[in-house]
């Protein structure tokens, strides 16, 4: 197996605060998840060569832009990120044009992104007139436009009301769609996680505490006191099924009744908390929730007093978390490969993106 | 004394000043650069260097430059090698111009790049730009204000400095004789109406340079 073109491995000490991490990963899109203060913002200005570091070693996309093993270190300005730091980010000084414009940009990727991210309506007008979502916009554009080799999100959606977070969380899914670039995100937001990464690494106080594949690291019983206490509910994709505008058709197979009519066609992603799923062993008659869906247990995991069922949904096998008591389990006597029905409200559905 | 001499003054006041303005901005904001944004040992005693000449009496200052650039003070070999003789000329006059009115505008450049949030600059460096380059194309736009303001602070006090210009450049008449000195001289000889005019010449300047300075920096332009 050939090494895998990222890795990042930084010790540094800020004060009192220390952070060590190694990570090396695969995939395109990574996500750094953990509460604040866990040392991702950090990690990022590691990345990007903005702090002395005792260890600092970061290959991104297979080429390396520093290794204090070898004693090479390019500077920041050669390092070729681009980053999206947390507010305040836009140059008040000038106006979105210009401060589109202000890397002497690869006009192409500009172009590209300009697109992409809808940016034409807003290229003459004072940055500080812009709303968040504008401004974050803009900001991601700037980024895109300097013919990066990997884009860095720090808490992209951080500073938006919730309206605003799921169009600009749906400019974030078109940018990793249309664009082959890697992208490093920090987030500690669950549902961010879930729909934007590929993978996941979990950070806190300045340690790496799990890695892996989002879903699979952000249920697992290690981080599910962190990942719950910070919203973590189901998500599902799919698209708006043609004909059927209150239903939305995932990868799967799975049909769900949405609580709102929406065009048919368009791509969505929704939430759905775990503590608001039903579980049934035997097909309910007559009942309110719209959404039965036919499921298998995979496993129970029991926390405190309750206890989280996953279910693989039929036919295709998709992940479905449900939390439930621990008298629940035992008296539906749950287990791997127990049939059951899950019980889901369409009010219950919430649009992420 | 004619309305050409009053001019011929006032102009002379208004050149020390510009030239020692003009000298004074770039090592204001490169010193006030260096004591934002630098850590280093010994910070404290630079800050407090930066604001002598402020709290120290002008002729002290006036006497310090004296004895820098006599024949005897520290510098005599370099101006025994280059024949330049500073000494009791307008360049006196606008050194000691300059050096009194330092510590206001590098306190004001200090204030104005420690408003600016350091991210500004490490995103400007993200996106390609040497550190050098993000000066010029961030920093210093965004503190333009403050400096500018400093800069006005400076140049005011300069066409007001008295005490220190007075012992260095001396008070001759055409050739390093400012408002300030003009007045001084007038009120010694009892030529009081002349010292009123030259009074009332430098406070139209002071108010005049101050008022449009501070209209143009509340103004919104960007």
């Amino acid at each position: 197996m050939t090494a895998p073109p990222h890795l990042v491995s930084v010790a540094l000490k800020r004060g009192r605060f220390e952070l060590d991490v190694a990570l090396a990963w695969q995939e395109r899109v990574s996500v750094f998840f953990g509460p604040s203060g866990a040392g991702k913002s950090t990690l990022f200005e590691a990345i990007l060569g903005l702090h002395p570091a005792t260890r600092s070693r970061v290959r991104i996309g297979g080429d390396w832009l520093e290794d204090s093993e070898t004693g090479r270190r390019r500077p920041t300005w050669q390092r070729g990120l681009g980053w999206v730091p947390q507010e305040p980010t836009l140059f008040p000084h000038l106006d979105v044009e210009a401060n589109l414009r202000f890397a002497r940009p690869d006009a192409e990727a500009l172009e590209r992104a300009v697109e992409v991210l809808e940016l034409r309506p807003l290229l003459g007008r004072d940055v500080r007139e812009l709303s968040g979502g504008e401004r974050q916009r803009v900001a991601i554009g700037r980024a895109l436009g300097s013919g990066p080799r990997a884009l860095l999100l720090d808490e992209p959606l951080a500073s938006l009301d919730v309206t605003r977070r799921a169009n600009v969380l749906r400019d974030l899914i078109r940018v990793r769609d249309a664009l082959e670039l890697p992208m490093l995100v920090i987030t500690h937001d669950p549902d961010e996680a879930l729909l934007l990464g590929e993978r996941i690494a979990v950070l806190d106080a300045g340690r790496v505490v799990a890695s892996g594949a989002p879903a699979d690291v952000l249920w697992s019983q290690a981080v599910l006191p962190l990942s719950e206490a910070l919203g973590l509910e189901n998500v599902l994709e799919g698209r708006v099924g043609p004909g059927e505008e209150r239903r939305l058709v995932t990868a799967g197979g799975v049909r769900l009744t949405l609580p709102v009519a929406t065009a048919a066609g368009e791509r969505m992603s929704v939430g759905v908390r775990a503590e608001d799923i039903v579980l049934a062993v035997d097909p309910p008659g007559r009942i309110s929730a719209r959404n039965v869906l036919p499921a298998r247990v995979t496993r129970c995991e029991p926390a405190g007093d309750d206890a989280f069922v996953h279910l693989a949904l039929e036919p295709g096998g998709e992940r479905l978390v449900a939390k439930v008591t621990t008298a629940a389990v035992h008296k539906l006597e749950l287990r791997p490969d127990t049939r059951v029905h899950a019980l889901v409200k369409a009010q219950a559905i919430r649009r992420l993106a | 004394m004619n309305g050409g001499d009053v001019l011929a003054i006032a102009g002379l006041t208004l050149c020390i000043g510009a030239a020692a303005t003009a000298a004074v901005v770039p090592v204001a904001v490169a010193v006030a650069w260096c004591l934002v944004r630098r850590d280093f040992r010994g910070k404290s005693l630079v800050r407090a260097l930066v604001t002598l000449p402020m709290v120290l009496p002008p002729v002290a200052v006036g006497l310090a430059l004296l004895w820098l650039l006599g024949r005897r003070g520290p510098l005599a070999a370099l101006w025994e090698a280059t024949g330049v003789d500073l000494v009791f000329t307008a360049w006196a006059a606008a050194l000691a111009a300059a050096v009194v009115g330092f510590p206001l505008a590098t306190r004001a450049c200090e204030q104005a790049l420690a408003a600016i949030d350091t991210r500004y600059e490490s995103v400007a460096r993200s996106l390609g730009l040497s550190p050098l380059a993000s000066f010029f194309r961030v920093t210093l736009p965004l503190a333009k204000r403050g400096v500018l303001y400093g800069a006005l602070l400076c140049f005011t006090r300069a066409i007001g400095e008295f005490g220190a210009t007075a012992v260095v450049a001396g008070i001759i008449p055409g050739r390093t004789e400012t408002l300030a000195l003009g007045i001084w001289s007038r009120v010694q000889l009892g030529e009081d109406s002349a010292a009123a005019t030259l009074g009332a010449v430098s406070f139209a300047l002071g108010l005049t340079a101050m008022w449009a300075g501070e209209r143009w920096l509340r103004s919104d332009s960007p």
